[in-house]
């Protein structure tokens, strides 16, 4: 393996969020460069080679609650409502609280110290299962008592993406926000082959893995390849854990948790109202109900989920976040590793290049089918592996989906590929003008359309527009194109685009929306 | 709320700085632009139907797509009688300026460059997004990653043979709901060579050819392969080789576009303009507001797309005339409401791109090979079952099996009987053949997509029953 360390994918596979790296002195919080980490430092020091299995790392969670600022319209508008929601976390001593918990990643064999102290009032506990259906739990802990802690030491098993979760009271705590993600990585590669996330990859797997960067059709680096003169990671990888979020249910079951301490919401009551609450009619619009008193929104919000996240964020803050949305070159392959803690059916449809499905819950597929969309069941882990070739239905010479040169354009001087024209362009054009956030000047709004900007959607579309209009507050996420490592390295880059990967790797920051947030609601 | 019992709040994000991008996802650019890196279009399908008398083309060798149409009133009513749907269509205005549920369908050969002149009708902005096609993102039709139209020529290549649609990425929710999408077909570079309707593989008709590597499965006569490690490509690498390489003709073609609609959604959000920056109207009926920040100020309505509750189905425009947690078989030819009033159950010309014969429900003979093509257009789950063994080539426009990408996936047999499961806007493509009469149905289950997988049973809405008569 050229380039590889296990130390390495490790710290990248965190870069831009709560991340504990299992056996590492980098657990991070998002910012490797100016050293704002608040990461620990139980791990062995250096850890440039693989763990002898002699250490321990501790976890070290406190199950509580918090109330979460979410994505809507403005908040400032009149009648607008306070777009939040109470949940229940795993929150890591190292880390502020969100849902989900951390993403914790570890190597076979890792040991692991789970201490977990329950600070809620009732019963709660923590699993990581097996790596099937069959198989025993990796982690069951039982049930915690309010007030207590319970620690138990693991091994992490078979190389795999799993969910982190309280199984009590099925599945009200896991939906209430107690799960985050579990990843393992194989110790080593198959003798003879080159690295994939699995111990086990089926030949087919293995296959495409091992022609990543050798192969005419598949240019660029291997998967496990590196390349530090470009800042390119090897192992590329990333976490998209789906969830759903219901305001008015959470908001209920967590009166009823502090009102009845030790009793549980009944679960099969929380699985009807999630899923089967009845309609309501919540627009404004005169249009839709000639009753609606514009602009106050209709304060009845059923219970089905209005907020859908990716690792526990929407719409613009997906989109433009780092660690959630792949952004690497053409030739530079990576992994995202897709959990669904929810109760629906999410439909992951990536843009700019259809993805290998090399995984469905910890079985590497023996049959990879190369899609553009797939289905995310509930509690399903899949694996979506992005060859990261240039998008190919740019004209190129013989257009059979390779990397041929492009097309000498109709003008002349350049050609379809690089789109050196495109890159120049600015949508909206320089010189388009709105009042800035803070209302003191004219903000320009252009954006360049470089480097190449792409979405991934859930194409369940419900889950996409259920704040209103358009994908912004949607289960959405993105995948952007850097470069081209057979053509020109770099695409000129967008301002803003540079803000975006400083700000999202500094994943603690946090701010108000402009104009600020609405007076708090009184208590 | 004094909920929290731990007092934490969990902030929002820092988005000063991204005024720019945070601007772009909630109000895209709307723009004429040119087309950046222009060439010249080569899709010979526009002329081709031209020559049928079908219509006459606007700009050569280029499709024309506006956006959106109300569809005919003839068309809207639910089978039940007890709804007037609404709908938002697409128009071709050389070749079917009505409009149609679904879109008229596109077919382009591999290797051409497509040019689509694509206007948005009336203030909504609007986009079309080729998906599954792959261009650059001013190509790839979706507003927050580039811009709306205005009035703009999509230009791509496509590059891999097999089945694709199109619809708007504007609000996708509401209009793809309401019907503005249409099939996007991707043939063999010579598909539309053949114009003489004696000969076979005539443009116009069938046989045609699609992707596929069936020689683990002879019984399709008629696959020719090509170079076991470059596929398409020539044994230097430096060219194309036959032009049929790794293809399968196939007799007879059936597309099977599921989608439902839930008419509450109808009734309440009929309006496109509502649902934008500044759309909201007041109760004395003017618009809210003058933006000039948006997502700060934009008073956007709020919505109710988070609840969707489907309660009429269609299987490609023809409506399945059962209620929820009924069964019904469809029927193409039949008068409407109940039927899809297709002439001689076939979708006419000048809604596949001059190709007369598409089916579909199922008549052809023993002995021919049936291509399927199957799209999820609906936001619920489905389930496909076919009554016959069927052999599964392709998936959203990439064929299993065939090289270069040889090694990694191909081609397998779906056994009678055995249901497989596609969600939102998953497609594929399916060998069919028999040797001995077969008089059957496949069967299309409708989940919903909450809660599958949480209780013992899935959720059926509604089963769609398509025939297959192989005589």
């Amino acid at each position: 393996m050229k380039d590889f360390k296990r130390r390495d994918f490790l710290k990248y596979a965190g870069a831009g969020v709560a991340t504990i790296l299992v056996g590492c002195n980098s657990n991070s919080n998002g910012d490797d460069e100016d050293g704002d980490s608040t990461g620990s430092n139980s791990g062995p020091a250096g850890g440039d080679d693989l763990p002898s299995g002699g250490e321990t790392e501790t976890l070290h969670f406190t199950i509580t609650d918090a109330m979460k600022e979410m994505i809507t319209h403005e908040p400032n508008n009149p009648g607008a409502g306070p777009a939040e929601c109470y949940f229940w976390v795993f929150q890591e001593e190292r880390f502020p609280a969100d849902s989900p918990g951390p993403q914790i990643f570890a190597v076979e064999g890792d040991r692991i110290e789970v201490k977990v102290t329950n600070a809620l009032d009732g019963p709660h506990a923590f699993f990581i299962p097996g790596p099937s259906q069959a198989a025993p739990p990796m982690v069951d802990t039982g049930p915690i008592a309010p007030g207590e802690t319970v620690s138990v030491i693991f091994e992490a098993g078979a190389a795999g993406t799993y969910l982190y979760h309280d199984n009590m009271n099925a599945p009200v705590n896991r939906v209430m926000g107690l799960h985050g993600a579990f990843v393992v990585m194989p110790r080593k590669a198959v003798a003879g082959h080159k690295l994939t996330p699995y111990a086990n990859p089926s030949p087919g797997v293995q296959q495409l893995f091992d022609d990543f960067g050798s192969t005419p059709w598949w240019p660029g680096l291997a998967w496990e390849e590196g390349d530090p003169s470009t800042d390119t990671p090897p192992a590329r990888q990333h976490v998209w854990l789906c969830h759903q979020a219901s305001p008015v249910l959470f908001a209920e079951v967590g009166e009823f948790a502090q009102a009845n301490p030790g009793v549980d919401f009944p679960a099969d009551r929380f699985v009807a109202l999630f899923l089967g609450d009845p309609f309501i009619n919540t627009s404004n619009d005169a249009r839709t109900d000639v009753n609606a008193s514009f602009p106050v929104k209709t304060t009845g919000f059923n219970r089905k989920p209005h907020f859908f996240t990716i690792n526990g964020q929407s719409g613009f803050f997906a989109h433009h976040n780092p660690a959630i949305v792949p952004m690497y070159r053409v030739g530079e392959p990576c992994v995202v590793r897709i959990l669904n803690a929810g109760l629906w059916l999410h439909s992951m449809h990536l843009h700019a290049n259809h993805f290998y499905v090399t995984c469905v819950n910890n079985v590497p597929q023996e049959n990879p089918l190369w899609l553009d969309v797939f289905n995310v069941f509930p509690m399903d882990s899949v694996d979506y592996t992005i060859p990261f070739m240039r998008p190919p239905d740019i004209p190129n010479q013989r257009g059979i989906g390779r990397a041929d040169a492009g097309v000498v354009i109709q003008s002349g001087g350049t050609r379809t590929w690089p789109p050196v024209r495109e890159f120049e362009i600015h949508q909206p054009a320089i010189g388009t003008l709105a009042t800035s956030f803070d209302g003191t000047r004219q903000s320009d709004l252009a954006a360049r359309q470089s480097p190449l900007c792409y979405p991934m959607h859930d194409h369940s579309e419900p889950s996409q527009t259920s704040q209103g209009g358009n994908y912004n507050c949607g289960l959405i996420a993105g995948v952007y194109f850097l470069g081209d490592r057979n053509t020109m390295m770099d695409f000129p880059m967008e301002d803003e685009f540079q803000m975006m990967i400083d700000f999202g790797r500094r994943v603690a920051e946090t701010g108000p929306p402009p104009g600020g947030w609405p007076p708090e609601p009184d208590s | 709320m004094a909920l929290p019992k731990s007092g934490t709040r969990i902030r929002r994000k820092k988005i000063s700085g991204m005024q720019a991008m945070w601007t772009k996802m909630w109000d895209p650019p709307k723009d004429s632009p040119e087309t950046p890196e222009l060439v010249a279009a080569t899709n010979p399908v526009p002329e081709f139907m031209a020559s049928l008398a079908l219509g006459s083309v606007s700009t050569p060798q280029t499709v024309e797509r506006i956006l959106l149409n109300n569809l005919p009133n003839d068309q809207t009513v639910t089978w039940d009688g007890l709804k007037d749907l609404s709908f938002m269509v697409f128009d071709d205005s050389d070749f079917a300026p009505t409009g149609a549920f679904p879109g008229a369908t596109i077919r382009v050969p591999r290797g051409v460059i497509f040019h689509c002149q694509t206007q948005g009708k009336g203030p909504p902005p609007h986009t079309i997004h080729w998906h599954g096609i792959e261009p650059t993102p001013m190509n790839d039709g979706v507003g927050h990653c580039s811009m709306e139209i205005g009035d703009y020529l999509y230009q791509w290549q496509p590059n891999f043979i097999g089945t694709y649609f199109y619809h708007c990425h504007r609000n996708t929710v509401q209009h793809f709901e309401f019907g503005l999408y249409g099939m996007l077909l991707v043939e063999p570079p010579d598909a539309y060579d053949q114009r003489d309707p004696a000969q076979p593989f005539y443009a116009g008709g069938y046989p045609r050819r699609t992707a596929a590597n069936t020689s683990a499965f002879p019984q399709f006569p008629g696959f020719i392969s090509g170079h076991p490690t470059l596929g398409v490509g020539n044994a230097a690498d430096d060219g194309v080789g036959d032009p049929h390489a790794f293809t399968v003709p196939y007799d007879a073609e059936a597309l099977w576009v599921l989608d439902d609609r839930d008419s509450v959604w109808s009734d309440l959000a009929s309006n496109a303009k509502a649902f934008y920056p500044g759309g909201a109207v007041t109760n004395d009926g003017h618009l809210a507001a003058v933006v000039d920040r948006p997502g700060v100020n934009d008073q956007f309505p709020h919505g109710f797309f988070h609840d969707f509750n489907a309660d009429y189905w269609y299987v490609t425009g023809v409506p399945v005339p059962a209620a929820r947690g009924g069964t019904a078989t469809i029927n193409p030819s039949g008068p409407r409401p109940t039927g899809g009033g297709l002439p001689g159950g076939l979708i006419p010309p000048n809604l596949n791109s001059g190709v007369t014969g598409m089916q579909v429900a199922v008549d052809a003979r023993v002995n021919e090979t049936i291509l399927v093509r199957c799209l999820n257009a609906a936001y619920n789950s489905i389930t496909v079952t076919l009554p016959m063994d069927a052999v599964v080539i392709a998936f959203d426009g990439r064929a299993l099996g065939v090289p270069p990408f040889a090694r990694y996936n191909h081609a397998f047999l779906l056994r009678a009987g055995t249901p497989y499961h596609l969600s939102t806007a998953r497609r594929f493509d399916l060998l069919l053949r028999s040797a001995t009469p077969v008089s059957g149905t496949a069967t299309v289950q409708f989940f919903d997509t909450r809660g599958q997988r949480v209780a013992a049973t899935d959720p059926v809405l509604v089963t769609a029953r398509i025939p297959i008569e192989i005589r």
